[in-house]
C-alpha cells in the first residue's frame, strides 16, 4: 500500500513540475516622453529539480509584445532564461498597467502559474487641475478655474480654448509657456449641462497637443459626493 | 498484491466514488458564482443589479471583442496603446449625463483593466456611481446580456 501511495504522490509531483523564480514580477518603468516603445526584461531562472517548460504566454493588450529568450521555452535546473516585453506606448500618457500571463508544463488553460506586471510611466507634459469643474443645480452661479501647468523644464504655450457656448471660457496667462488659469462660468446652473473643453498648446509632441478638461451642471448625488456603493 | 494492482485499486475505487457522487448529485456546476459577501469593495455582482435601473456599461475588452460580443449599447473604453483615450473621455463624459450607474467589465473574473478603467472613469469626476463586475464578460455571457449570447451557457 506504501509504495502505491508513493507512486501516486510522484504523479501528483509532476503535475506542479518546476518553478520558474524571477528576480520581479511587477516592474515601474519610466519612459521618456518622445519614447515609442518601452522594453522591460524579466528574468527568471529554474530553481526546481526538474526541466520547466513555457508553454504559453499571453500579454492582456495587443500593444504588449512578448519574446523568451530568443525562443527558448525549456529550461533546465539552474538555468536561466529573460522574458522581454515591448509596449508600443502609442497615444498612451500618464500612468498604465500591463499585465502577462505565463502557462508552464501542465498549466491548465485559466490558470497560468505566473502573472507579470509592469506599470509604464510616460510623462504628462500639460498638467489640469482639476480636469473637471462641477456646479450643482440652482448654486451660486460663479466661475472656477482650472490651472494648467506646464512640466517642469518644458516650454508649451496655449494657442486656443473651445467649449459649448452654453460656458464661457478665460484664458490668464501667469507664465507664458508654463502656468495658465483657465476661468470657466455657466450661463445657468438651471439645468444639467455639460462641456467638453478643448486646450489646444503647442505641444511638439502630437498627442499631447490636445488637452481636454470637463465643466458639469448635475444634480449632486451621494456617488459624486463620494460615498461609494458599499 | 503488487504496487500496481494496489494502484489500480486505489484508481478503481476513486472512479466509483466520483461516478456516485455524479450520479447522486448530478454533474458539476459551472456557472459563475457571485457571493456579495466576499466581493472587493469596487464590485458588483450581477444579480445586484436591478433591471429597472439604467446601467452604463463600459466594455474594457479589445475593441475587436467588444464590436463581436459586447453588450448592446456599451461603451468602449479600454487601455490599447492605438486607442483614443480623449474620445472614450469624451464618449462616457456625455452618457454619464444620462446614466450615472457605470459598470466596467473585462475578459474574465481576473481581469485587472476594468479595475484601472473604473479608476479612470472616476478621476473624471463626473459624478458617476463606478463599479467592476465581478466575473466580467463570462457573468454577462451566461446570464444572455451580450451579442450573440447563449444563456445558460
Amino acid at each position: 500500500m506504501k509504495s502505491a501511495l508513493a507512486i501516486a504522490l510522484m504523479l501528483t509531483a509532476l503535475v506542479h513540475a518546476g518553478e520558474l523564480e524571477f528576480d520581479e514580477m511587477n516592474k515601474e518603468q519610466d519612459a521618456a516622453v518622445d519614447a515609442t516603445t518601452v522594453t522591460t526584461d524579466f528574468a527568471f531562472t529554474n530553481k526546481s529539480d526538474k526541466p520547466v517548460s513555457i508553454t504559453k504566454s499571453d500579454p492582456n493588450c495587443s500593444c504588449l509584445k512578448v519574446e523568451i529568450s530568443g525562443g527558448k521555452l525549456k529550461y533546465a535546473p539552474g538555468e536561466s532564461g529573460v522574458i522581454r516585453t515591448t509596449f508600443d506606448v502609442g497615444n498612451t500618457t500618464g500612468s498604465v498597467e500591463k499585465g502577462i500571463a505565463v502557462w508552464l508544463d501542465d498549466d491548465p488553460p485559466d490558470k497560468p502559474s505566473v502573472y507579470l506586471k509592469v506599470n509604464i510611466h510616460v510623462p504628462v507634459l500639460v498638467n489640469l487641475e482639476p480636469k473637471t469643474l462641477s456646479w450643482a443645480i440652482g448654486e451660486k452661479l460663479e466661475p472656477k478655474t482650472i490651472q494648467i501647468r506646464i512640466a517642469e523644464g518644458s516650454l508649451i504655450h496655449v494657442v486656443d480654448v473651445k467649449s459649448k457656448d452654453t460656458f464661457t471660457c478665460e484664458l490668464k496667462t501667469l507664465e507664458k509657456g508654463r502656468s495658465y488659469d483657465l476661468v470657466v462660468t455657466p450661463k445657468s446652473v438651471d439645468l444639467p449641462d455639460l462641456s467638453i473643453i478643448r486646450i489646444e498648446t503647442d505641444s511638439k509632441i502630437s498627442k499631447q497637443k490636445t488637452q481636454q478638461a470637463f465643466a458639469v451642471v448635475r444634480k449632486f448625488t451621494p456617488a459624486a459626493a463620494g460615498v461609494s456603493r458599499q | 498484491m503488487n504496487s500496481l494492482g494496489q494502484l489500480a485499486a486505489i484508481g478503481f475505487i476513486s472512479a466509483l466514488a466520483a461516478g456516485g457522487t455524479f450520479w447522486l448529485k448530478g454533474p458539476p456546476v459551472r456557472t459563475l458564482r457571485c457571493d456579495p459577501a466576499t466581493l472587493k469593495p469596487d464590485e458588483i455582482c450581477l444579480q445586484q443589479i436591478s433591471p429597472d435601473e439604467p446601467v452604463l456599461w463600459v466594455d474594457a475588452r479589445h475593441r475587436k471583442d467588444w464590436e463581436k460580443n459586447g453588450v448592446p449599447g456599451s461603451a468602449l473604453w479600454n487601455l490599447d496603446a492605438d486607442e483614443d483615450m480623449q474620445a472614450f473621455e469624451a464618449d462616457i463624459a456625455m452618457r454619464i449625463m444620462e446614466t450615472p450607474q457605470v459598470i466596467v467589465y473585462c475578459g474574465d473574473e481576473n481581469c485587472g483593466l476594468s479595475r484601472q478603467v473604473a479608476d479612470r472613469i472616476r478621476s473624471l469626476q463626473l459624478g458617476a456611481e463606478v463599479s467592476v463586475l465581478h466575473g466580467g464578460w463570462r457573468a454577462l455571457s451566461e446570464a444572455g446580456m451580450v451579442k450573440d449570447s447563449n444563456p445558460g451557457s
